[in-house]
C-alpha cells in the first residue's frame, strides 16, 4: 500500500462531529449550490439514443475544451464544480491534441452499439462438424497461435494507458475502454478457434513478439496509437480481410468479418487522431517520422516472420503440393503489397504524404514488387 | 412480380427485407454508410445506384452516378449475378461469394474508392453489409434477359472451397 490518506478520519473531530450531526438530520447541503451549468440533454435523433454528441454543450462538452487541461487534475467528471483539496492524480496525459481524434465521440457509439460476443454469435457447431485437411487445420491453427498473440497485446496497450489519461478526456478513455474490450474478445475467439480446430495452439513468434513488446513500452499515448491504432492495426485489418479471403469455412468467414469491424473502427479513431495531430500540433511531424522508421523496423521483422508466412502461403495456396505453394506465395506477395499501399494510403489521407519516399518499408516492398514481376 | 436486378426498386425491396429483421440489423448495431454499387453491362452504359444507411435502416436509394459515397462496389453484371444467384440458391453466400472474398483482390468485384477513411467503413459495417446482400435470398427477382435466379437449394451445403 504506496498511498496513505493524510487525514486519519475516525480521530478528526471536525469530521466525526459533521458525520454525527448528519446522521441526527442536520444536514450541510452546500453542495445543493455548486456553481454549474444546468442543462437537459435530449436525442438529436431518437431512433439513435442519447449519444455523447448530444451531450456537448458548454463546460460538459469536448468542443469548448482547452488544449491544455491546468485546471482539472482530479477524477472529477468534466463540468462538475471542483471544490478545493481534490487530489492531483498526476494524469500523464493532459494535452488534448496527444489524445483527441475527430469523431472520436461517434467511433465509441459504434463501438457500444456494434459488440458482439464470440462464445454465441459464431456457428460453433457448424465449425466442429468440419474436418480440415491435416496441413489446412495446421496452418489455420499456426495464424490462429499468431493472432491470438497479437490480440493480447493489442488489449494491454489501450488497458495500459486509460488510467493515464486526464479525467477530462473522457469520451477518449471510453473509446479506448470499448478497444479493450475488443481486442480481449479478439483474443478469445482466435483462442478458442485455435483450440477447436484439432491442432490447438501451435508456435509463439519471436519477431512477431518483440514488435508487440515495442507496442506496448510505447513512450507516450501519441506513439502508442500510432503504431497501434494506425500501423498496426491497419496492416492487421487488411490481414484480417485476407484472412476472411482464405478462410475455409462460412464460420470462420463470419468471425473474421466480425473482428475487421471492430479493427477497421480503431484504424479509424487512429487517422482521425494523426489528422488531429497534424492540424493541431504541427511541431511533432518529425517525431511521429522518426517514430515510424524505428515501428516499420519491427513491423517488418514481425509481419514477414516464418510463422506468419508460411501459413498464409499453405491457406492462400490450399495445401503443401510444390503447386499450392506457388499459389500460396503469388496470392501472399499480393496481399503483402496491398497492406502496405493501404497502410501509406492511410498516412497520405492523414496528412503525411511524404511518408512513402521516406520509408525502408516501401523499399522493401518495392523490391519485393520488382522481384515477383521479374520472375 | 419480380422486380429486376439492377433497379431501385431492388434495392429498396432489399431495404424493406431489413426493416422487417429490425432485431436482427440493431443486434449488429448503427450502420451509418452511404456506398454506391455500379453494374458494368456489355454494349450499355453502367447501372449506378447509391444507398444510404443510417441507425438500422436503409434511408435512401436512388439511381444515378453515386457522388458522395464513402465507397464503390462494382463490377460486371456476371459478378453481380453469380454472386446474388449463390444467395438465392443457399439462402446467405457461401464462401466464395462473400462481399469480402469478391472484393479483396478484385477478382470479382472491386471497390472504387477517393477516401481510405471511406473505404475502411466497407470494413467496418462489414457484416451489416453482407447480411443486407444476404437478404436478396427472399426477394423475388429476374436479371435484365427475364432469367431468374435458382430455386432455394436447403439441403446443399454453403462451402464452395
Amino acid at each position: 500500500m504506496s498511498y496513505l490518506s493524510t487525514v486519519d478520519f475516525t480521530e478528526d473531530r471536525a469530521f466525526v462531529d459533521r458525520f454525527r450531526r448528519t446522521m441526527r438530520g442536520d444536514l450541510d447541503l452546500a453542495w445543493l449550490d455548486a456553481p454549474r451549468e444546468r442543462v437537459r440533454c435530449a436525442p438529436e435523433n431518437p431512433r439513435r439514443g442519447l449519444t455523447f454528441r448530444d451531450l456537448d454543450v458548454g463546460g460538459y462538452g469536448y468542443t469548448e475544451m482547452p488544449e491544455i487541461i491546468r485546471r482539472n487534475r482530479s477524477f472529477a467528471p468534466r463540468g462538475a464544480e471542483l471544490p478545493d483539496g481534490l487530489p492531483d492524480l498526476q494524469a500523464e496525459v493532459n494535452r488534448k491534441s496527444e489524445v483527441w481524434a475527430y469523431n472520436v465521440e461517434g467511433y465509441y457509439e459504434e463501438a457500444m452499439s456494434r459488440q458482439w460476443n464470440a462464445t454465441t454469435d459464431i456457428p460453433w457447431a457448424d465449425l466442429d462438424r468440419t474436418e480440415l485437411p491435416e496441413a489446412i487445420g495446421k496452418a489455420y491453427a499456426q495464424l490462429l497461435t499468431f493472432l491470438t498473440e497479437v490480440e493480447m497485446i493489442a488489449t494491454d496497450v489501450p488497458a495500459k494507458w486509460m488510467g493515464r489519461l486526464n479525467a477530462d478526456f473522457f469520451e477518449v478513455k471510453n473509446f479506448i475502454a470499448t478497444q479493450a474490450m475488443d481486442e480481449a474478445r479478439h483474443a478469445e475467439i482466435f483462442r478458442k478457434r485455435a483450440l477447436s480446430t484439432g491442432w490447438g495452439l501451435m508456435r509463439a513468434s519471436a519477431h512477431n513478439e518483440f514488435n508487440l513488446k515495442f507496442l506496448r513500452d510505447a513512450d507516450s499515448f501519441a506513439e502508442a496509437s500510432l503504431t497501434l491504432h494506425l500501423q498496426a492495426e491497419g496492416m492487421v485489418l487488411t490481414l484480417f480481410r485476407f484472412s476472411e479471403y482464405i478462410s475455409p469455412t462460412e464460420g470462420d468467414k463470419k468471425l473474421f468479418r466480425l473482428v475487421m469491424q471492430d479493427e477497421a473502427r480503431h484504424v479509424g479513431y487512429g487517422m482521425q487522431h494523426l489528422k488531429w495531430v497534424l492540424d493541431h500540433y504541427p511541431e511533432r511531424r518529425e517525431a511521429i517520422h522518426r517514430h515510424l522508421d524505428e515501428a516499420e523496423n519491427f513491423v517488418f521483422g514481425a509481419g514477414y516472420a516464418t510463422e506468419v508466412m508460411e501459413p498464409f502461403i499453405i491457406l492462400a495456396g490450399k495445401g503443401l503440393k510444390k503447386e499450392n505453394v506457388a499459389e500460396g506465395v503469388r496470392i501472399t506477395s499480393a496481399f503483402q503489397l496491398k497492406q502496405s499501399e493501404e497502410y501509406f494510403e492511410r498516412l497520405a489521407k492523414c496528412g503525411l504524404p511524404e511518408r512513402r519516399e521516406r520509408s525502408r518499408l516501401w523499399k522493401m516492398v518495392s523490391l519485393a514488387k520488382q522481384s515477383a514481376a521479374a520472375a | 412480380m419480380p422486380v429486376e436486378f439492377p433497379s431501385v426498386a431492388f434495392f429498396e425491396a432489399l431495404g424493406r427485407e431489413m426493416r422487417s429483421e429490425r432485431d436482427r440489423f440493431s443486434r449488429l448495431g448503427f450502420f451509418d454508410t452511404t456506398f454506391g454499387v455500379r453494374v458494368l453491362r456489355d454494349g450499355a452504359p453502367p447501372a449506378e445506384f447509391l444507398l444510404a444507411f443510417e441507425v438500422f435502416d436503409c434511408t435512401a436509394v436512388r439511381a444515378g452516378a453515386p457522388s458522395g459515397a464513402d465507397f464503390v462496389l462494382e463490377g460486371p453484371l456476371g459478378a453481380w449475378r453469380e454472386m446474388l444467384d449463390a444467395i438465392h440458391r443457399l439462402g446467405a453466400a457461401d464462401t466464395a461469394h462473400s462481399i469480402n472474398t469478391l472484393t479483396h483482390f478484385g477478382e470479382g468485384l472491386r471497390v472504387r474508392y477517393d477516401d481510405p477513411d471511406g473505404h475502411d467503413k466497407l470494413y467496418r459495417f462489414a457484416e451489416s453489409i453482407q447480411e443486407y446482400f444476404d437478404l436478396a435470398a427472399r426477394i423475388d427477382f429476374r436479371y435484365p434477359d427475364g432469367s431468374q435466379p435458382p430455386a432455394r437449394d436447403g439441403l446443399r451445403a454453403r462451402s464452395a472451397s
